[in-house]
């Protein structure tokens, strides 16, 4: 169903805001360091909390590079922009909601789910994997 | 198809583009629609990879010792080359959309192949990692039996890094095949100023592959 074919003209609006290949090989070697800079900051003495927070903040920051400048958003129409940034907006409300549930867990006074039964080591299988024995206080739902 | 076959090579050394489809005005509607499409698509991905984030963050917070245990067995050396491969393939694939975008055909196919070879690197040192792991017996779920991890939740873990880097490395398979496509399209000269959207989408998708490794490298590796 084709009628017409790409007229040659149009040729030149389509590169009137390009990435040059200068700006890409920049853009690549602040990843690099970025890349080295999560590195070592993984090495340094901080807090699980911190060390999280630390990684999570530079992978933004390369991720953002790679998709404003590696991937022409930054040049790009708005509405590619609009999709990229509600994707990850909705990303982000999927983990926030599970997270507040996850983190914010009690065991409820009234509730009707009985305790887990305690396990006796002695009944467990030979062989049983270390790690397998045990598991995230499974049973404090419904414990006294 | 017939179209196609009847594509005559231009006085500037390209195959004339494929003929524009009726329901577009111009080209750059058609360019537009097609990579409009292709952020859709990635929009979609975004959010396959967000079950797997969640888990982690999830699991994380339920076994914090065994995650930090098993990191601590982790390569940190392969996962900051395999980083590094992967910030190069991305840079290679944006380079080969430019010479594309510009006509420069058999540049753009070295490009590509570049980054197909570096993406191949990536899955051999991810195969070196795994089989490592298999020896370790540090695997998901009952097949666990890695005696070094001794909080609760290793197995756990496992399948985390497992899920995820396996499902990422599904992708990476996919992309170094469009790639190879694409690849292929560029040593027959198909790509001109007014034709190139088949190499910006395939690297799109690349470059995808390379947003996940960015946070899958700290998460599992490092933190």
């Amino acid at each position: 169903m084709a009628s017409t074919t790409h007229p040659p003209a149009a040729a030149a609006a389509h590169s009137k805001h390009e990435t040059s290949p200068g700006k890409l090989v920049l853009n690549w070697a602040v990843l690099c360091g970025l890349t080295f800079a999560t590195f070592g900051f993984s090495q340094l003495n901080m807090s699980p909390g911190g060390h999280l927070a630390a990684a999570l903040c530079i992978s933004t920051i390369k991720v953002t590079l790679v998709v404003l400048i590696f991937m022409h958003l930054w040049h790009g129409e708005g509405v590619n922009r609009i999709v990229f940034v509600t994707s990850f907006v909705f990303l982000l409300v999927l983990m926030f909601f599970v997270m507040a549930d996850v983190e914010t867990r009690f065991t409820l006074s009234n509730s009707r789910i009985p305790p887990m039964p305690k396990i006796d080591q002695k009944m467990m299988p030979t062989g049983m994997p270390p790690g397998m024995s045990d598991g995230p206080s499974s049973g404090e739902a419904g414990q006294k | 198809m017939q179209a196609s076959a009847a594509r005559k090579m231009t006085p500037e050394g390209w195959l004339e583009p494929p003929p524009l489809p009726h329901h577009y005005d111009t080209v750059e509607n058609h360019q537009s629609a097609l990579r409009f499409g292709m952020w859709l698509f990635l929009g979609t991905e975004v959010l396959l990879f967000a079950g797997i984030f969640v888990g982690y963050f999830v699991f994380r917070t339920y076994f914090p010792e065994s995650f930090e245990q098993a990191a601590r067995h982790l390569s940190v050396k392969l996962g900051t080359a395999n980083t590094l491969l992967l910030l190069t393939s991305s840079l290679t694939v944006a380079l080969a959309h430019y010479n594309a975008e510009h006509g420069k055909n058999r540049n753009a196919f070295w490009l590509i192949m570049a980054s197909v070879a570096m993406g191949a690197g990536f899955l051999g040192i991810k195969a070196v990692e795994y089989t490592e792991k298999f020896h370790e017996g540090a695997l998901p779920g009952k097949f666990f039996t890695f005696s070094e991890i001794t909080a609760p939740g290793g197995p756990v873990f496992y399948v985390v890094y497992f899920f995820s880097t396996g499902l990422h490395a599904l992708h990476v398979i996919v992309g170094m095949s469009l790639l190879t496509w694409v690849a292929v399209r560029c040593w027959r000269k198909e790509f001109s100023p007014t034709y190139y959207a088949p190499v910006e989408n395939a690297g799109l998708y690349w470059h995808l592959v390379d947003l996940v490794w960015i946070f899958l490298y700290p998460l599992l590796y490092l933190v």
